[in-house]
């Protein structure tokens, strides 16, 4: 068992090669504040996303916090699915073991993917970003799709109709102030979007899921600005409650 | 000497003021564990409004939904049951329903929105047992005018068909009415008092 | 007959207004039921402590205090946690979004942990530095080591909880650590999980231990280590002993009473501390992937193993060692264990250790593989017994990785300087700790890497520095020239 351990650990730069983490990501354009975006990504979410991959975590009802009400939240997302609640949670009816075989791996849950998918080359909402405007065509794949964030994929591209289709070409890239020559995905048969508003909606998705992966960060971020303002107060108060006991002290 | 007293009288000053404000921080800090303690988004979502849907219910019947984990009573009362209701008022308890058993809507001769029909919570008020139906007019072993009700097995309450209690019973007050309110003839929605909000949002 | 209570005098209280004599009159009625009056005395109200604590001197407070913290926390997330492989990643997401206030318990919780371990690891440096582990302390030192070994499990158990993938596979490694010990090994490591890989049995009890037996165990070492700090009195930056220096009323001239004057200072220790947790906690409650790693958003999977994984940070100097004892390092440590019995034979005044280090030393060569030895034995076949000699570099590794947890307790003996404190010790100590602590600094990043060539070399030095700062203890401390030690602390 040992054995395995270790060959897994001598192999961890190996595999962290494979799994493409070294693409430089793109920075994601996303306000956590900015409620229509978050709205529109929440659409996107529902539309494209909830059909293969869950989100059991997170509650419909939950979207009142991008400025929602829960009869909206009803007619536009939860209406989907006959019979639904507005406080049920996104589950999804796919059979994961269908889905092991028609994408090779079962579609994750996404609900903290943001979270999960941060890493020392960025975080979590660039990886995103990146992924999910950076599918090419590629016959080789089942799918006809590979990604340049995340390669060899199982997914194959959804938002296809939106996007367009790309594929990989020579290009020029800055790379630490010198030019190298890479593959890069170019459009070559433009979809409904434009390249501009498609990176528009893609970051309006990322800004959902990482709303998603943690709903309470915006109440955390201004609770923690009282409370420390809070406590700067009660430092000047403490402090001072020392300094004449301390006088005694010689 | 005087200087000393003045350092006494602000030490007491400043430990004063540092006990409260770090009073004020402990408290603050307990609200999230007492919050915690809260029905959470699951139990709220769990005990969401129910749709009932008394069209095929017969004059007479009684149907059962389940509503925040509890059975939720509906019978469509016939003529006669409304008369035996009003035959029993000096026997019950709280005729007038004074106790707040029932939603202000429901507070009324015969505990309904509709006098033909009845929600109730089934869940007798002495221990938590749930009461079996006694409709018919008949000698009954626990009374021998029994005018039709509910009889709560476990320890003998009785109950009118409008849940009032009958004095000199183990259980203190009346069934239950639980908040709800018509979306149509045929559709009743629990856990929604009659005219507020969710009543049209929900569903 | 009338059963009197245990006459004392009645407790008076000042400065309480109107509410003075009532609350007399209770304390006085419970202290002759309760020793509350003289154990108020003896902890805080004349207890004396050296007037002279500086910064270093706050953390053991609050060590105490996150205790707390954790125990409340912990209490308040038993509530809605399930221990169970199918349930437990969704509850940590179910208390993260659906409980009232769940997601700050929780942070409370998770941030709490590495603060743990901040505030331990600074305390421990604190008595490094100024020798508050040598005579009469070294009770006091030993009850603090084994809270410290307490504390790992706990948070070892604790970090299997959410059961993510760090969760799962951050268990997994180290359970088959044991694996590599000799004879009960493999047994051990099945015994310890209940399973034959992590699961569900293995989540159960790693829940009892993490919510039951280690804080039990925990608090009474608290008790100890409190008590018999009490018992022999608080040691300080100069390291003079205070209670060698008493007024004619025999109280230390250089002591003040813990209560008030430490308690408004810790106060202000607590409120800064506090501060700083809030900025941890509110603000970047992950850390970097350090305090919440990234990986453990995902959840277990025993069919993959993450990409990279590390242990959370505060195991990370141990964790490097682990990984510094590959079979090219097997000479090197060879040879660090004949020349610290030559050391010994030709130096040391005792003839014990003389015998000791001849006898000893050629044993450990021997069972160590690929030095001096080709041959390979295979004692007690077949019995439960079989043991394959000489041992494996992974077998090392796991026993080294041990033996530097376990070092810290000889401390007390190994430290032979005429004073304790750093401000005069000579410049072969100043060395020493500061090139200890860059070590372990530097073993801890390491930790948390990737395997590299260079990164392995770096551990591999920084393991022998790190043996060589406790074994080589009695040398130096006894070589250097020290400084005179005042009679009275300064300030």
């Amino acid at each position: 068992m040992i054995k395995k351990i270790i060959a897994v650990l001598l192999l961890a730069p190996a595999l962290a090669f494979a799994a493409g983490s070294d693409v430089p990501l793109d920075r994601a354009p996303i306000n956590p504040n900015d409620m229509p975006s978050l709205q529109r990504g929440a659409a996107l979410f529902v539309n494209y996303c909830l059909n293969c991959h869950s989100a059991n975590y997170m509650r419909y009802n939950r979207l009142t916090d991008l400025g929602l009400n829960e009869k909206e939240i009803l007619d536009n997302f939860v209406a989907r699915f006959s019979g639904g609640k507005v406080g049920d949670l996104m589950k999804i009816t796919m059979d994961l073991e269908d889905a092991k075989t028609w994408f090779g791996a079962a579609p994750p849950d996404l609900t903290v993917i943001a979270r999960s998918r941060s890493s020392h080359a960025g975080s979590g909402a660039d990886w995103l970003y990146t992924y999910m405007r950076g599918f090419y065509r590629d016959g080789s794949r089942p799918t006809g799709w590979n990604n340049v964030a995340f390669p060899n994929v199982g997914m194959p591209h959804v938002l296809w109709g939106l996007q367009g289709e790309q594929e990989l070409k020579p290009a020029q890239r800055r790379a630490e102030g010198y030019m190298a020559t890479v593959e890069k995905p170019v459009l070559t048969k433009p979809g409904k979007l434009s390249p501009l508003e498609y990176d528009r909606a893609v970051a309006d998705l990322v800004n959902y899921l990482v709303y998603m992966a943690e709903p309470a960060a915006q109440s955390r971020k201004t609770i923690g600005m009282l409370v420390l303002a809070f406590l700067t107060g009660l430092i000047f108060l403490v402090y001072a409650m020392k300094k004449s006991y301390w006088k005694d002290v010689h | 000497m005087a200087e000393q007293e003045t350092d006494k009288g602000r030490r007491c000053m400043l430990v004063a003021a540092s006990t409260v404000a770090g009073g004020i921080a402990v408290g603050v800090t307990a609200v999230p564990f007492v919050a915690s303690m809260l029905p959470s988004e699951r139990a709220k979502a769990a005990g969401a409004p129910v749709e009932a849907d008394i069209g095929k219910l017969a004059p007479g019947e009684r149907m059962t939904v389940e509503w925040r984990g509890k059975p939720v009573w509906i019978v469509r009362r016939t003529p006669e049951m409304l008369d035996s209701i009003k035959q029993s008022v000096d026997k019950v308890a709280d005729p007038d329903s004074n106790k707040a058993m029932q939603p202000r809507y429901a507070a009324n001769e015969f505990r309904s929105i509709k006098p033909e029909y009845l929600v109730l919570v089934g869940i007798c008020t002495h221990l938590g047992c749930s009461p079996v139906d006694r409709f018919a007019a008949q000698a009954e072993a626990f009374a021998a005018d029994w005018k039709g009700g509910f009889y709560c097995p476990c320890h003998g309450s009785l109950f009118d068909l409008a849940g009032r209690v009958f004095k000199n019973r183990p259980a203190p007050d009346n069934l239950i009415v639980p908040p709800h309110t018509f979306l149509s003839d045929t559709k009743i929605l629990i856990g929604v008092d009659q005219g507020a909000e969710g009543a049209k949002g929900a569903a | 007959m009338t059963m009197a209570a245990t006459k004392k005098e009645p407790v008076v209280i000042e400065g309480a207004g109107a509410l003075n004599t009532p609350l007399s009159g209770l304390l006085t009625w419970v202290d002759q039921r309760f020793p509350l009056m003289s154990l108020w005395k003896d902890h805080l109200a004349e207890y004396y402590a050296p007037k002279n604590f500086n910064f270093w001197y706050y953390f053991g407070l609050l060590a105490m205090l996150i205790l707390v913290l954790q125990i409340v926390t912990g209490i308040f997330l038993v509530m809605h946690y399930k221990p169970s492989a199918a349930e437990a990643f969704a509850s940590v997401e179910y208390i993260m979004r659906d409980v009232p206030g769940g997601w700050l318990i929780r942070y409370m919780h998770s941030t709490g942990a590495s603060a743990f371990f901040v505030v331990i690891y600074l305390h421990m440096f604190r008595g490094l530095m100024y020798g508050s582990y040598r005579a009469p302390r070294e009770l006091v030192w030993i009850f603090g080591m084994i809270i410290y070994l307490c504390l790992m499990a706990e948070a070892f158990f604790g970090y299997l909880l959410p059961w993510g993938q760090m969760s799962y596979w951050g268990a997994q490694v180290i359970i088959n650590l044991f694996d590599a010990l000799p004879i009960i090994g493999p047994d051990l490591s099945t015994w310890i999980r209940g399973d034959f890989v992590v699961g569900d049995a293995t989540l159960n009890r790693f829940f009892a231990f993490h919510v039951i037996a280690i804080p039990l165990a925990l608090l009474a070492l608290v008790g100890a280590h409190i008590m018999a700090l009490h018992e022999v009195g608080s040691n300080n930056p100069d390291g003079v002993e205070i209670k060698e220096n008493k007024n004619a009323a025999g109280k230390p001239v250089d002591g003040i009473p813990f209560h008030p004057y430490y308690t408004v200072k810790d106060s202000l220790g607590v409120v800064v501390f506090a501060f700083l947790f809030c900025m941890v906690m509110f603000f970047a409650p992950e850390m970097g992937g350090y305090f919440l790693e990234y990986n453990n958003f995902i959840p277990a999977d025993p069919l993959k193993t993450p990409p990279h994984i590390a242990p959370v940070w505060y195991f990370t100097p141990y964790y490097s060692i682990l990984r510094a004892v590959t079979e090219d390092f097997m000479f090197w440590l060879a040879l660090g264990v004949a020349a610290y019995a030559t050391l010994i034979v030709f130096t040391s005044r005792g003839c014990l250790s003389k015998i000791l280090a001849v006898l000893i030393a050629p044993v450990v060569i021997f069972l160590m593989k690929g030095v001096g030895f080709g041959m390979t034995f295979t004692l007690f076949r077949g019995t439960f017994l079989e043991i394959t000699l000489p041992l494996e570099a992974k077998v090392w590794g796991v026993i080294l990785m041990g033996l530097a947890t376990l070092i810290f307790f000889l401390l007390p003996w190994l430290d032979k300087s005429p004073v304790k404190s750093i401000r005069y010790k000579g410049v072969l100590s100043r060395w020493a700790l500061t090139i200890f602590v860059a070590v372990f600094l530097i073993l801890g990043y390491y930790g948390t890497q990737p395997v590299t060539d260079l990164g392995t070399l770096i551990s591999q030095i920084g393991t022998l520095l790190y043996f060589a700062f406790f074994l080589l203890m009695p040398w130096y401390t006894q070589m250097e020239q020290t400084r005179p030690v005042p009679s009275r602390v300064t300030m």
